[in-house]
């Protein structure tokens, strides 16, 4: 694909989210253009959510997947966004 | 097929109206769109939701050979089902079909309205967005499941008896989950009902007798839910049943052990704080089910290890102290959120003195008072000195319509202090002086008005004003009050015998814990969020778990009911299909696990 969209469901008052925050924009600087990050506040934008089936977060979807729900280990997030830039179409 | 084929995205721009068009300049978002990287086609529509603007989308479709496409008009909650179905009909995957709201930006009363400048740019930065992410968007396979015939309810209250019970009749399994020992929730308790001064537990009886005998239901009283997983179709949930040391098969609710039980405690819930119950005891006469419970945080096994008197008593062995919680798990199609409400506490107001005066009561305890089955068995005595009280002074909207505690109108306040007002002066004491002192009196219902007008021809007075504060005889215990009346222009200064607050309603406890539970949002004030307030009043962000009556905000008995139907018949249209079609990501997201790929 070489190109990644993360969509990245938080909410305000939500605990785990800051960290997956946190990860992804150091992922940001070693990925650069390559990596684009969405945050999708659940209590704003409740379809979006209710699409992916999501139920808490935070969550994380990749390239429209859904991948991790909670906060994920920060190897096993990249790993997953390495595997979508080198996903062949 | 080709990479380049697949990612054929058009664009729709809607004016809707003058509401997006009249708010920034669609020629330039236009062309600033076709520059956007991997936007293959943009075209506008006066209105895209309208059969003219889909025939044109549907047109384009075909024409430009798309395979995605986003619309930048209003709220996804709103409209992007009709775009899915829109484009589905031209061939498009509904997973390849957004809806991005502009529109947001320009609208006249939007909060969010901005200058035409600052929304176009803004616009420009959400549909760059959109495209990206629609270019990079992997499709995920549809799953077909099979939808459970079962529903779960959230509340034993009004309103879920009446979801559950038209579910139960439709052939649904129906499991009604209730947190306290009785189903029946606060309508058991409000004595009468306005506008035809019913009796509230007569008229209720039916529904609770009917969900007690239902071959299709299953009441699971003492109970909450303590998880949940899965989707619609298919929900996991375990619900924790708290003991009632109480063996349910052999009780027959004959009361024996109540008499013996040599503990007597203050009744927070059934009598308001304002009578008394055993360590064991029967919520009240017409409990579903009918039988004891007990109350391990006062009795005196439980706490020093003696007594037993209950156990010694019971007729049919049924007295259990060995009882531990239960949990119980159950697969779900669907749930209903009935939850309720609680009254708002004003202590927290101190310039009425609520909790400081005994004579400071709210109308959910004048109710409990005036309930012939009720601790003074309907004999209207205030709290000090059990004397019947010759002057009553009412204040409306104690915690509702105030900034410093809930800005919202509480929609039923003004109605059950003319309720009150009616019951005591046509059958309690007629001599009684009642005052209401009000903001504005908001009788909107059938037959309120006519209610009101009622009310004022028995002598009840009303006072445009609140009163800023009240003050105790330290003697007598009567209070005084002054309010400002603005209609004869001077101070008033009146002396109660007892006032009645009309308090707030406000969530019931556990709202938000069940919120994070089920996944469902809360709105502003803490109540369940509808999708959308006016189209989609009883569904969630949740598919497949609905909300009806005081769970979703304030609401008066015959508006919990029509929740209710409208409800039951949301979980209705999506399991009588038997098979739901899901995409295979939101089946996949109920395996998915804590940090887990």
């Amino acid at each position: 694909m070489e190109e990644v969209y993360v969509e990245e469901f938080m909410s305000p008052g939500c605990v785990g989210c800051p960290a997956v925050q946190k990860m992804l924009e150091e992922l940001k600087e070693e990925f650069g253009d390559k990596l684009t990050v969405e945050e999708v506040d659940i209590t704003v934008d409740t379809t979006r959510a209710s699409q992916y089936g999501i139920m808490s977060v935070p969550a994380v979807a990749i390239n429209g997947v859904l991948k991790f729900i909670d906060v994920p280990e920060k190897e096993a997030l990249k790993k997953a966004i390495l595997e979508e830039i080198e996903r062949e179409e | 097929m080709p990479a380049e084929r697949e990612k054929r995205i058009g664009l729709f721009i809607c004016h809707c109206g003058k509401n997006v068009a009249g708010g920034l300049n669609i020629k330039n978002l236009v062309e600033s769109s076709k520059k956007i990287k991997g936007v293959s086609f943009v075209a506008e529509n006066k209105f895209s939701c309208s059969e003219d603007g889909q025939v044109d989308i549907q047109e384009a479709i075909h024409e430009q050979k798309l395979d995605r496409i986003i619309v930048a008009a209003c709220s996804p909650s709103l409209h992007l089902m009709t775009f899915q179905r829109c484009g589905e009909k031209a061939g498009i995957e509904p997973q390849f079909v957004d809806l991005i709201d502009i529109r947001k930006w320009t609208m006249h009363g939007s909060p969010q309205k901005t200058s035409p400048e600052e929304a176009l740019k803004k616009s420009i930065q959400l549909i760059d967005l959109a495209v990206k992410r629609m270019r990079l968007k992997r499709l995920v396979p549809m799953a077909e499941i099979k939808a459970e015939k079962s529903i779960l309810v959230i509340g034993g209250g009004v309103a879920g008896l009446e979801a559950g019970l038209d579910l139960a009749d439709k052939g649904y399994k129906v499991y009604i989950v209730e947190r306290l020992p009785t189903i029946g929730g606060k309508m058991a308790l409000l004595y009468k009902v306005f506008p035809t001064n019913d009796c509230a537990p007569c008229i209720l009886a039916p529904k609770t007798a009917y969900a007690n005998i239902h071959p299709n239901i299953t009441l699971l009283t003492n109970s909450e839910v303590k998880n949940v997983s899965g989707h619609i179709g298919s929900f996991n949930v375990n619900i924790l049943q708290n003991p009632r040391y109480i063996d349910l098969d052999k009780c027959t609710g004959c009361g024996e052990c109540v008499e013996k039980c040599p503990v007597k405690v203050k009744d927070e819930v059934f009598s308001a704080g304002l009578g008394e119950r055993k360590a064991i005891y029967i919520p009240y006469d017409q409990s579903i089910p009918k039988k004891a419970v007990i109350d391990a945080s006062n009795c005196l096994y439980f706490q020093k290890g003696v007594c037993r008197l209950c156990e010694k008593q019971c007729p049919t062995d049924a007295i259990n102290f060995d009882q531990k919680p239960k949990s119980v798990n159950i697969k779900v199609g669907a749930m209903i959120a009935a939850t309720g409400f609680d009254e708002y506490d004003p202590s927290g107001k101190s310039e009425y003195g609520y909790g400081r005066y005994k004579n400071v009561i709210t109308q959910f305890q004048l109710a409990r008072l005036l309930d012939i089955d009720g601790p003074t068995k309907g004999q209207l005595l205030r709290p000090s000195d059990r004397k019947e009280p010759k002057r009553i002074v009412m204040i409306q909207c104690v915690g509702s319509r105030d900034q410093k505690t809930n800005p919202y109108c509480s929609n039923i306040c003004c109605m059950y202090a003319l309720k009150h007002a009616q019951i005591i002066k046509e059958m309690v004491l007629p001599q009684t002086d009642i005052f209401i002192c009000f903001i504005d009196m908001r009788t909107v219902g059938k037959g309120f008005e006519e209610y009101y007008r009622r009310t004022r021809e028995l002598g009840v007075h009303f006072i445009r004003a609140r009163p800023s504060e009240i003050a105790e005889d330290r003697e007598t215990k009567n209070l005084y009050l002054n309010v400002e009346d603005p209609e004869i222009g001077r101070l008033l200064k009146l002396e109660a015998d007892m006032v009645v607050l009309s308090c707030a309603t406000v969530p019931s406890s556990g709202t938000e814990e069940l919120s994070r539970i089920l996944g469902v949002k809360l709105d502003e004030n803490g109540f369940f969020k509808e999708m959308h307030p006016k189209l989609r009043p009883v569904e969630t962000n949740v598919r497949g778990i609905y909300i009806c009556g005081s769970a979703q905000g304030p609401k008066d008995i015959p508006d919990s009911i029509v929740q209710a139907k409208a409800a039951a018949s949301c979980a209705d249209s999506e399991l009588r299909k038997n098979k739901i079609r899901l995409p295979q990501l939101i089946v996949n997201a109920s395996k998915l696990k804590k940090g887990d790929k």
